[in-house]
């Protein structure tokens, strides 16, 4: 495990925080953008699993992640203060695949992860910048980080389900279409039936489609083998080791609820 | 105080073993540690149990996190013993410390052709898996059945001369299954195994699961096994359940056991190994 101090901490919406985490330069120049942290939370018994969160931005030597609060554990870590020691393990799991021609989408806190990718593709490494993103929430006051998206110069697609901001409806319906206009492939992390669809979509119009999922993790690092997801063609792969980011079409999404 | 043990023969440098499971087979113990900060902190690698035929392990969810533990069901996902040989074993055969192979089989003859497989191998000893709670058939079975236990351990001793410990369940019939291994000349029992329980993923609708409760929750409960075990026979008792600090393990060692082994720990923090011994040393005993 690695240390760092709590250099900034502030709420975003109603349930999203933005944590930001002081910590050497030495340990944040191997994050890539896909991969995540597990945080031990407050040295407590109770939570007693340390939790996983992606990497949301880098920023020379504080690393941020953005969360939502769903339950004992995200509470607990929404009680850390400024200046306050925080022990996590990093960086885990595999980076985004490197795309050309795409789309993200972006469901709630699903948006997380791919702050820090644009921030990559911006500086000019290996990671392309998308063509657009689409982000979705049920209303506008959870649409959260839309000054920082908006410094990337790239099309933002916005979506409620009660039509509080953008369109009025899924993020889906928007993505769809993109693709009739243009064939894109696209990354997407976000609730469930969203990525569920979102495979869909991306089997209807024949494009490379990837979900970031997600599940319980204990170790993060493939030992204890609890991640599991299960493939179409039988059998399961690790989210930890060779996750958290899948190809839609070999995950069999119908047998996870 | 002197961290060095020699159970029936095994020679630890430390008390601590790397419990079942909780460190896959070794395939990522360079990403955490040093060759010598292996050598030097654990005493023994325990591998994740091994079967016959490669095992894909039980559907999700795994796991389930409760008041201080946690609940797992793995459901023995392994690559089967020809594969752990040809592709775990050399990498984990780097490091100069005792390797001990946990066993699982569902049948006498399982564990004997699993036996027979590791003779060649240079490999300290074994670990019979008859406790996991969450397989339907085979090992809860033994652990429920002490004549079944008996003939077991009965065979295996007869073929395999070097360390042999039993990996007893928690629950069942413990005190009668731990005098058989003594009398069978089993070299030590693994105090214990996970309790079996139930979490609850989701109300409604009503989603759970069963599988073996692990975590500082249950220390005190097997603590008493391991206490009230080690007042009624002399086999060596190796402690597992629930420690997380060296304070955990010292508990452990002053209420009968002569080892002890980590595993929740090891998915909290890799590095919990050191931070244990770290601690234990500090005690002056």
């Amino acid at each position: 495990m690695h240390f760092g101090k709590v250099s900034i901490h502030k709420r975003e919406s109603e349930n999203i925080y933005l944590l930001g985490i002081e910590t050497s330069k030495e340990i944040i120049k191997n994050f890539q953008p896909g991969q995540f942290i597990k945080i031990k939370i407050n040295y407590r018994l109770d939570p007693l699993i340390p939790r996983p969160f992606t990497v949301h931005a880098v920023e020379e030597n504080n690393f941020y992640i953005l969360y939502q609060i769903k339950g004992k554990g995200t509470k607990a870590l929404s009680k850390l203060k400024e200046g306050e020691e925080v022990e996590f393990l990093a960086p885990l799991g595999k980076p985004f695949p490197v795309l050309q021609n795409y789309v993200i989408c972006a469901g709630g806190i699903g948006i997380a992860g791919f702050g820090y990718l644009l921030q990559c593709a911006n500086s000019k490494n290996r990671f392309k910048p998308p063509d657009a993103i689409f982000y979705g929430a049920r209303s506008k006051s959870e649409l959260v980080r839309l000054e920082f998206l908006s410094e990337f110069k790239i099309p933002l697609e916005i979506a409620t389900d009660d039509g509080s901001a953008g369109y009025k409806g899924f993020i889906t319906d928007l993505i769809e279409e993109e693709l009739k206009k243009e064939h894109k492939d696209i990354l997407a992390c976000g609730p469930l039936p969203m990525l569920k669809k979102i495979a869909e979509i991306g089997k209807k119009y024949k494009v490379r489609t990837y979900l970031v999922m997600e599940t319980f993790l204990a170790c993060g690092i493939g030992f204890c083998r609890g991640c599991v997801i299960p493939l179409k063609k039988g059998g399961y792969i690790h989210l930890c080791v060779d996750g958290p980011t899948f190809l839609a079409e070999e995950i069999d999404l119908e047998t996870i609820s | 105080m002197r961290l060095s043990v020699n159970l029936n023969g095994l020679k630890l440098k430390t008390p601590l073993m790397l419990a079942s499971g909780t460190w896959g087979l070794g395939d990522n113990i360079d990403k955490f540690f040093t060759k010598e900060e292996v050598e030097t902190y654990i005493g023994a690698f325990v591998t994740k149990g091994i079967s016959v035929n490669p095992r894909e392990g039980n559907p999700p969810p795994r796991l389930c996190e409760t008041p201080c533990g946690l609940i797992n069901s793995i459901g023995l996902e392994n690559p089967g013993i020809k594969e752990f040989k040809a592709k775990y074993l050399p990498m984990l055969k780097i490091y100069n410390i005792p390797i001990v192979v946990n066993l699982h089989g569902e049948k006498i003859e399982e564990f004997l052709e699993l036996v027979e497989a590791l003779k060649e191998e240079e490999i300290e000893g074994i670990e019979l898996n008859i406790s996991c709670p969450n397989v339907k058939k085979g090992g809860i079975s033994f652990s429920s059945d002490p004549k079944a236990v008996e003939d077991l351990v009965k065979e295996v001793r007869k073929s395999w001369d070097n360390f042999f410990a039993v990996k007893l369940s928690p629950v069942g019939a413990v005190f009668e299954i731990a005098e058989i291994c003594q009398k069978q000349d089993v070299d030590a029992i693994v105090v214990a195994n996970t309790y079996p329980a139930l979490g609850v993923i989701n109300l409604k609708p009503l989603k759970i699961i069963k599988g073996g409760l692990s975590g500082p929750a249950i220390k005190p409960l097997t603590l008493r096994l391991v206490y009230e075990l080690s007042q009624r026979i002399d086999i060596s008792i190796i402690g597992c359940g629930g420690i997380i600090s060296g304070k955990d393990a010292l508990e452990y060692l002053f209420c009968g056991a002569r080892a002890f082994q980590i595993g929740t720990a090891n998915l909290i923090d890799p590095r919990n190994v050191i931070k244990i011994i770290e601690e234990l040393k500090t005690f002056e005993i």
